[in-house]
């Protein structure tokens, strides 16, 4: 009981301390964002017309920095993520709910996705050492993913859209459909995702083979596995409930991690793919200094990482008693 | 990934430009349909926000829903009536009387007046962030004159200002602005324009525009369905275009010729018209750039061709230094004035203005005056523009054979803009942040009238260079008092001999309307031989005429 206070206390301290250097950070950009407005219009418009702006999007530029962080606290608390200056006027939490379905449906389908697999891969890899499919497999997927991302995506793009004509070309659905519930409409985003979540599965797969199929190694050399054979087991259940689940221990936290980093999207595999997330989204907040939108999007990003950990924690306590008496 | 199409996005969001319709292209009357896709990277989702004034998403709804009461084409200064059937100058010019065309309907039914004309004028004076084109710096009063007429009046003459307020202002409807609490802050989801289309549907990835079936031109439009996809980057939008998935495009394409016209040889076209220069800006407060014989030296020691080609791949080409731009005012050009100057690169004749100016070589190689400072400068420009960076390569390049050492910093466009407003800089890359006009005189007036600039440390929104001359204000001052012309065009020489002999800025490219078009199921394309229009899908708002030209080909 105590680690889980602990780890609450934890969990705590660091959003704070998030919170802080979320604030902090947009303003110790070079720039801001009354210049990127005054840009925006090409300077035509009157100091007073700036001013009067910056009013309508929240920013105090007069304001004590002090006023500002408390206000900020304040508003966020609230869920007042304040109006996003580069797809003004529209507010903050409106743009991004528009773009994190999308993105958590792609980068989180496969990331799932690529840890399974990846897990699976690795585990029956090193269950059968020096076989065949051990000598092919992590081998393969571990020189992949050391491409750069977008190089991949660009491959196969051009292979399957441009050439093959499989899949279409870009978007998260068809062009002009509308967002419905219909079993058409589930079809063209799975064709419209299928070779962007390609892209990511093969090229994070590797990381997880690797790691899975190592610490699976150790584990196969303890006595406990000794003794499960010794016992005459099933070949399976020593595998899966004896070896595996003391191996993937230290790989749940790291799924974990990643998954709380699906919420940043993928921004090259989003570029490529023209598919509207919130890695794009994120791209474009930093190059128009766009504060209110940025903090938003590094908060959510936090929050998802930190709870992503907790219930990491949480998930260790269930499958590893000793973490449990530890505390 | 990053390219010029992010500047041309810049530029559309206040861009306008414009066209004159009262063409060819159809003696049969063409039979209605077709669903035409534009293609044009616009580096952001859609908001679905109609607001002809957020520069931002100006561009998806000026001239289409909201139109002109002029279309005055960028690119020939053809004006052709749209919502005012004619316009009419006071004698001594500062009086501009439009008649309002009748029997207009808003998309929603109402029907469209003059009330509708004095309204958008007064709300832009009402709330200056929705004056774009700063059209109240002229105007003093707009007004209502019977049941059809709207009289503008000016300051003092300015005739060229025709362009901002006939072509650039997009009329919005009374009955609905009018409930606004604030119009510069409104999210529009359910435009009412008079245009050619209405809003069918918007998503965050796509706009589709329906055909007005009301709408005033009889017949028109042809095209049943146009689609607007969001492109959030070039090469997406490129591979979209080249796959025969979109027919109009909009934007820089590397190698097009493999990568788009061998695709469909039959079909496949693009043009590039230029639009504005690509400067060298000149800190003219600062030495030695406030000495006439050092910027003359920078302008004999480019070899702008070879920008053009190295830098530009040569679809950008080369400027010359008057600043007018051919092919498309070559009307305007005064061909003896350039002749004589003959400015091309040549070493010897920079080296040798140099040298009058009192510098010398030395050891290094690099020119330096009699206390020692070394004709050493860093020129700004915006981070990511590759082909800019490899046209500074070239210059840099050049300038070395003269003594002259060039570093290029790349700065964020926030950054770069806000130095180069300021006059934070030696030499500046880049062109103008306001917008081309239909003659020489905008963009002219634009680089060097010292009206348009600032003292150093404040926001200029012209002549970043600081360059100050009496003589040629005033020249811009006459060309702006006359409807003549032929008086037009010797004061145009005037200024031109200005730029020829003082050097305040160097043009060193053209900038050119990125246009790729495919003729495989519609015609009535904007052509080099028919250039009815501006034809990117970014000129605004001249993308209403080419879509009022299109027609469906075959069945």
């Amino acid at each position: 009981m105590w680690y889980l206070v602990r780890r609450l206390e934890f969990f705590i301290v660091t959003l704070w301390a998030a919170l802080t250097v979320n604030f902090l950070l947009p303003r110790l950009m070079p720039g801001s964002p009354a210049e990127a407005l005054l840009v925006r219009f090409h300077g035509h418009v009157s100091p007073q017309a700036v001013k009067a702006m910056e009013v309508a999007l929240g920013i105090h530029t007069d304001q004590s920095v002090v006023q500002q962080y408390l206000e900020y606290i304040g508003n966020t608390l609230r869920g007042e993520l304040g109006v996003s200056v580069s797809y003004f006027p529209l507010s903050v939490a409106t743009v991004v709910m528009q773009a994190l379905p999308w993105t958590v449906g792609l980068v989180g389908t496969a990331t799932v996705i690529a840890f399974v697999l990846g897990t699976l891969i690795g585990m029956l890899a090193a269950w059968r050492r020096g076989g065949l499919f051990d000598a092919i497999l992590p081998p393969v997927f571990i020189v992949i993913s050391a491409f750069p991302y977008f190089w991949i995506a660009l491959f196969c793009l051009l292979i399957f859209s441009l050439t093959l004509n499989w899949f279409p070309l870009g978007f998260a659905y068809d062009l002009t459909s509308q967002i419905n519930l219909s079993w058409d409409f589930v079809g063209q985003v799975i064709a419209h995702a299928f070779l962007p979540a390609l892209t990511i599965v093969i090229t994070s797969i590797g990381g997880w083979i690797l790691t899975m199929r190592n610490t699976m190694i150790t584990t196969l050399a303890e006595d406990y596995v000794k003794m499960a054979r010794a016992k005459g087991l099933s070949p399976m259940r020593i595998m899966f409930m004896y070896a595996g689940r003391n191996a993937i221990l230290p790989n749940l936290t790291g799924f974990a991690m990643s998954l709380g980093f699906v919420i940043s999207g993928a921004i090259l595999v989003e570029i490529v793919f023209n598919y509207p997330g919130l890695g794009f989204m994120l791209l474009q907040a930093v190059d128009n200094e766009d504060f209110a939108l940025m903090q938003a999007l590094f908060l959510m990003i936090t929050l998802a990482v930190l709870v992503a950990v907790l219930f990491a924690d949480v998930l260790t306590a269930v499958l590893d008693p000793r973490t449990r008496e530890a505390g | 990934m990053n390219s010029r199409r992010l500047l041309a996005g810049l530029l559309s969001t206040i861009a306008l430009v414009s066209a004159a319709c009262g063409s060819s292209s159809a003696a049969v009357q063409p039979k209605v349909g077709g669903v035409l896709t534009i293609d044009n990277e616009s580096g952001t989702t859609w908001t679905c926000d109609f607001n002809p004034y957020n520069g931002a998403v100006t561009g998806l709804s000026a001239g289409i829903f909201y139109e002109p009461l002029v279309y005055d084409n960028l690119l020939s200064d053809q004006k052709t009536p749209w919502l005012a059937t004619s316009w009419d100058w006071s004698p001594d010019n500062t009086k501009l009387t439009f008649t309002i065309r009748q029997g207009v309907k808003w998309s929603d039914g109402q029907p469209f007046s003059a009330d509708d004309v004095v309204f958008t004028f007064q709300q832009m004076k009402k709330y200056p962030a929705l004056d774009l084109q700063s059209v109240w710096s002229v105007l003093t009063d707009v007004s209502k004159s019977g049941t059809d007429k709207v009289v503008m009046t000016f300051g003092s003459s300015a005739i060229p200002y025709f362009f901002q307020i006939a072509d650039q202002v997009s009329i919005v409807p009374q009955h609905i602005w009018s409930t606004y609490s604030d119009p510069t802050t409104q999210k529009v989801d359910q435009p009412v324009g008079t245009g050619p289309f209405v809003l069918g549907q918007c998503t965050a990835q796509n706009i589709r525009y329906d055909r007005n079936t009301s709408y005033w031109q009889p017949g028109k439009p042809y095209i049943q369905t146009v689609n607007y996809p969001a492109f959030t980057d070039n090469d997406p939008a490129n591979q979209f275009l080249a796959a025969g998935q979109a027919q109009w495009g909009g934007q820089y394409i590397q190698s097009i010729d493999t990568a788009y016209i061998a695709r469909d040889r039959a079909h496949n076209h693009y043009w590039f018209p230029p639009i504005d220069n690509i400067d060298i800006w000149f800190n003219t407060t600062r030495a030695p750039f406030d000495k006439k014989a050092v910027r003359q030296a920078f302008a004999y020691g480019i070899d702008r061709d070879s920008v053009s080609k190295k830098g530009e791949t040569g679809y950008e080409p080369a400027g010359n230094q008057t600043g007018v731009l051919t092919p498309t005012f070559n009307s305007w050009l005064d061909n003896d004035a350039v002749k004589k100057y003959g400015y091309k690169f040549d070493a010897a004749k920079a080296t040798s203005l140099l040298q009058g100016a009192g510098f010398t070589k030395n050891s290094s190689g690099i020119m330096a005056d009699s206390s020692g400072h070394t004709l050493s400068f860093t020129i700004i420009t915006i981070a990511g523009y590759t082909d800019w960076d490899a046209s500074l390569q070239v210059i840099a390049d050049n300038l070395k054979q003269i003594g002259v050492d060039l570093t290029v910093k790349d700065q964020n466009s926030n950054d770069y803009f806000n130095n180069l407003f300021t006059g934070n800089f030696d030499l500046a890359y880049g062109s103008l942040s306001t917008l081309p006009g239909p003659t020489p005189y905008y963009e002219l007036r634009n680089s060097i009238d010292s009206v348009t600039s600032a003292d150093i440390g404040q926001t200029a929104s012209g002549d970043y260079g600081r360059y100050k001359n009496s003589a040629v204000d005033t020249l811009f001052d006459q060309f702006g008092a006359t409807t003549d012309s032929a008086k037009q065009h010797s004061i145009l020489k005037q200024i031109e001999g200005t730029m020829l002999e003082d050097v305040p800025v160097i043009p060193v490219t053209e900038g050119v309307a990125w246009y790729e078009w495919s003729t495989k199921s519609f015609g009535g394309w904007p052509t080099p031989d028919d250039p009815y229009a501006a034809p990117a899908p970014w000129n605004l708002p001249d993308w209403e005429v080419v879509l009022l030209h299109l027609y469906q080909t075959g069945s």
